[in-house]
């Protein structure tokens, strides 16, 4: 209907605006949600093709999505070009803004791995001093994070130390593997925890926004949706002050068009809902909207071979997966770093790829052969600490494809992360070595900041407004009716996967949003 | 339907006018309108026409490498990757011309990679065996590579001079042949990498406001037949 003044605009379909519709409509809100690209429907937009069939054999479109190391040219589409809305950072500190604009965004395409925050993180400073302390605790989320893992069907075990809570699973029984058994008698003597990955199977292969929060919330009737909306910016009333919609702009036509509506939510991705509020000057009465901008650090660990699993005789001994979840400083205290980090560890059963081999030809190959199914892997999954200087500002100088001013990404890591990085490596290959395997390559620089695609922070959730951009329900302290529910609220990065955080935060927040509406507060 | 092809329809109404009017000089009957009746053969029926990938069955231009660059990638390529049992080795899978084609679309810090890398290995040659090294030898060429191979992870290549090359050369050149037309067609044996086979995404509904502008201008057209794989439309005949 025109002119109609919907009761909440959600901004992004992916996790948090997924569940942020869901919720509302479960209430009775009418929510209309605008999302910056089009609605991917496999059937018509892809279809299986051998490389050769394709102009670059496989390899990724050169000169295009140069920071999205994870594109090649079967994905090259799916991810935002960076010369249609490009970001600017200093040419000695680069960053991986790796981003998808099609209905549902990256829930379509994450990794699945499903870690609950603990109060190492919720109360990390109360912990060891640094940064500060959420607004929130384990108690208050636990309950949400219960209710997020049975919609999404997280499988794992109830084996997690303190520091990884335990969750409502679909339960892990499997036998670990023989060479996930030895890493395992090798790590407890030396206080380090090896649990069961934990992951989200979803329905159907596919644990995603679009099918598993918006078809609820459309079953309401209480939702619209509108593709390829790219928000320039939130508009205010002019009387109260207050926001009350959106203008935006058509993707394909360039159309401009505006929606009205009583709350705004913003679940458009840690780094763009930021944006928004930088473009809309909203929000930002702290001046710390960009601030303490966080991910993980990804891309160091090693590359091990088991001589027992050679030869075709990986059977029984290959084909576990485990999280080692975060083990310095937590009754220890390292004199390297602050905080700590996670391996991802892989009994492999597949080939090893020709880079862990200094050969080549005929030789290569028989490497390849006697090592096919003995790969065990070792990665990284580290905590980037929270640092003011850490930060996005706007571009004035530069536009996307709209008209809309692009952002500046000033980041690096520093001392805590490349400390941690190299403890990292020392420690899986004293681990790899006393469990007889044979590592075969190592590498302990870390991956440039962006490429978990894990940001979050920049709009950091907290008590005091002075320190703070939202309170402990995502809301805005400068706005009532405004909310940030994705990952741009975390007030610590954490060595977790964050997707289940954003969820249960997204949840939690909708929950006292429907409640304060109904109650006439907001 | 696409958006595309819809694009290119109303593009090509532009040209029917003329046509229209001289088929009505001729015949006082009204022409049909669009879509013409044989549009509505191309159904989920239609047999799809068997094509080749083009790089295995023409020549390609040499665009980027120098011919002398070109011949040390050729041996470089042949040397890192011969045939093996029934597969085909790099220079039966075009990899070279393949390379010269990708690294010439590059950025030029790639390009920088291979074509310094390919000279210093054509110096090497020279001054250790006074020959190019196209010329060299299996054992001669194993005696300039070998010092240079390194193991290392993904996203994070050697960064020391010369052996940078050897190792993303190498990567490069596997990649190419193993994802190459002749490489899959010959069944793998045993451990033999496998050809890439993956879900490709077409463009999304990419932004036409360029072609917009002019397309504004022009009245709508009937709606094409739709592509094979959709519903047909029935047409009172």
């Amino acid at each position: 209907m025109l002119n109609e003044t919907y009761d909440v605009l959600i901004i992004g379909s992916g996790h948090a605006g997924g569940m942020a519709a869901r919720i509302l409509t479960e209430y009775g809100i009418r929510c209309i949600m605008l999302n910056a690209g089009p609605v991917a429907d496999v059937a018509h937009d892809a279809e299986r093709k051998p490389a050769f069939e394709l102009p670059y054999r496989g390899f990724r479109p050169p000169g295009r999505l140069e920071h999205v190391f994870q594109s090649n040219e079967f994905n090259a589409n799916v991810w935002v070009d960076e010369q249609e809305v490009p970001y600017t950072f200093e040419p000695n500190q680069p960053y991986n803004w790796v981003r998808v604009r099609l209905f549902g965004g990256r829930s379509l395409f994450w990794s699945r791995q499903s870690f609950r925050l603990s109060d190492y993180e919720f109360k990390a400073k109360s912990h060891d001093g640094f940064g500060e302390d959420w607004p929130i605790s384990y108690a208050d989320l636990a309950p949400y994070y219960s209710r997020v893992e049975g919609i999404f069907r997280v499988s794992g075990a109830l084996d997690g130390p303190p520091q990884m809570p335990n969750g409502n699973f679909i339960l892990d029984d499997a036998p670990w593997t023989s060479a996930m058994q030895r890493l395992i008698d090798v790590a407890r003597p030396r206080g380090i925890p090896v649990c069961k990955q934990r992951s989200a199977q979803g329905r159907d292969g596919l644990a995603s926004s679009v099918n598993l929060l918006l078809p609820d919330a459309e079953m309401t009737g209480k939702l619209t949706s509108i593709a390829n909306a790219v928000v320039r910016e939130i508009t205010v009333d002019k009387n109260t002050g207050l926001p009350n919609g959106c203008n935006f702009v058509d993707r394909l036509s360039h159309r401009e068009m505006t929606v009205k509506a009583r709350v705004v939510v913003l679940a458009a991705g840690t780094l763009e809902s930021t944006r928004l509020l930088l473009n809309s000057n909203l929000a930002n009465s702290s001046g710390l909207v960009g601030r303490y901008l966080m991910d993980q650090i990804y891309g160091a660990g090693i590359v091990c071979s088991v001589p027992e699993a050679r030869n075709g005789r990986s059977k029984g001994v290959m084909g576990s997966y485990a999280i080692i979840p975060r083990f310095r400083n937590i009754d220890t205290k390292s004199d390297k770093f602050l905080r700590g980090y996670a391996f991802n560890t892989t009994a492999g059963t597949g080939p090893l790829g020709a880079r862990n081999f200094a050969a080549y030809g005929a030789e290569l190959q028989r490497k390849m052969d006697e090592y096919y199914g003995s790969g065990f892997y070792m990665t990284i999954v580290g905590e980037v600490i929270g640092r003011y200087e850490n930060h996005v500002r706007i571009d004035k100088t530069r536009n996307d494809a709209w008209g809309i001013p692009v952002l500046h990404v000033d980041t690096r890591y520093g001392d805590n992360e490349f400390n941690m990085a190299r403890d990292a490596v020392d420690t899986a290959s004293e681990l790899a070595q006393a469990a007889g395997f044979e590592i075969l390559s190592r590498n302990d620089k870390p991956n440039p900041p962006g490429y978990s695609i894990h940001e979050v922070g920049t709009c950091r959730m907290g008590n005091d407004p002075k320190k703070s951009v939202l309170n402990k329900f995502s809301q805005s302290h400068d706005h009532k009716n405004l909310f940030v529910v994705d990952g741009a609220q975390f007030t610590s990065a954490g060595w977790q996967n964050p997707t289940m955080t954003i969820l249960s935060l997204s949840m939690r927040a909708s929950e006292y949003l429907a409640g304060e509406m109904l109650r006439q507060n907001i | 339907m696409r958006r595309r092809d819809f694009v290119r329809g109303v593009l090509a109404v532009g040209a029917a006018p003329k046509l229209l009017l001289g088929q009505q000089a001729a015949n006082p009957a009204p022409p049909p309108p669009a879509p013409v009746p044989w549009l509505l053969g191309l159904n989920s029926k239609t047999p799809i026409p068997a094509v080749e990938a083009g790089d295995q069955v023409a020549i390609a231009e040499l665009r980027f490498f120098s011919p002398q660059q070109i011949a040390t990638l050729t041996r470089l390529s042949d040397v890192l990757m011969p045939p093996m049992g029934e597969k085909p080795g790099a220079v039966q899978a075009q990899t070279p011309m393949f390379l010269d084609f990708l690294i010439g679309s590059s950025p030029e810090e790639r390009k920088q990679v291979y074509s310094e890398g390919l000279d210093w290995l054509d110096g090497e040659a020279k001054k250790k065996f006074n020959l190019e090294f196209c010329k060299l030898t299996d054992t001669q060429a194993a005696e300039l590579l070998q010092p240079w191979l390194r193991t290392w992870m993904s996203d994070h290549p050697p960064t020391e001079s010369h052996a940078d090359f050897i190792n993303i050369a190498h990567d490069d050149i596997r990649t190419a042949t193993v994802n190459s037309k002749a490489w899959f067609v010959v069944p793998e044996v045993g451990a033999e990498p496998r050809t890439s086979e993956e879900l490709y995404w077409s463009p999304i509904e990419p932004d036409i406001s360029e072609f917009n502008a002019d397309c504004n201008n022009v009245p709508p057209h009937v709606q094409a037949a739709p592509k094979s794989g959709h519903p047909m439309p029935t047409y009172p005949r």
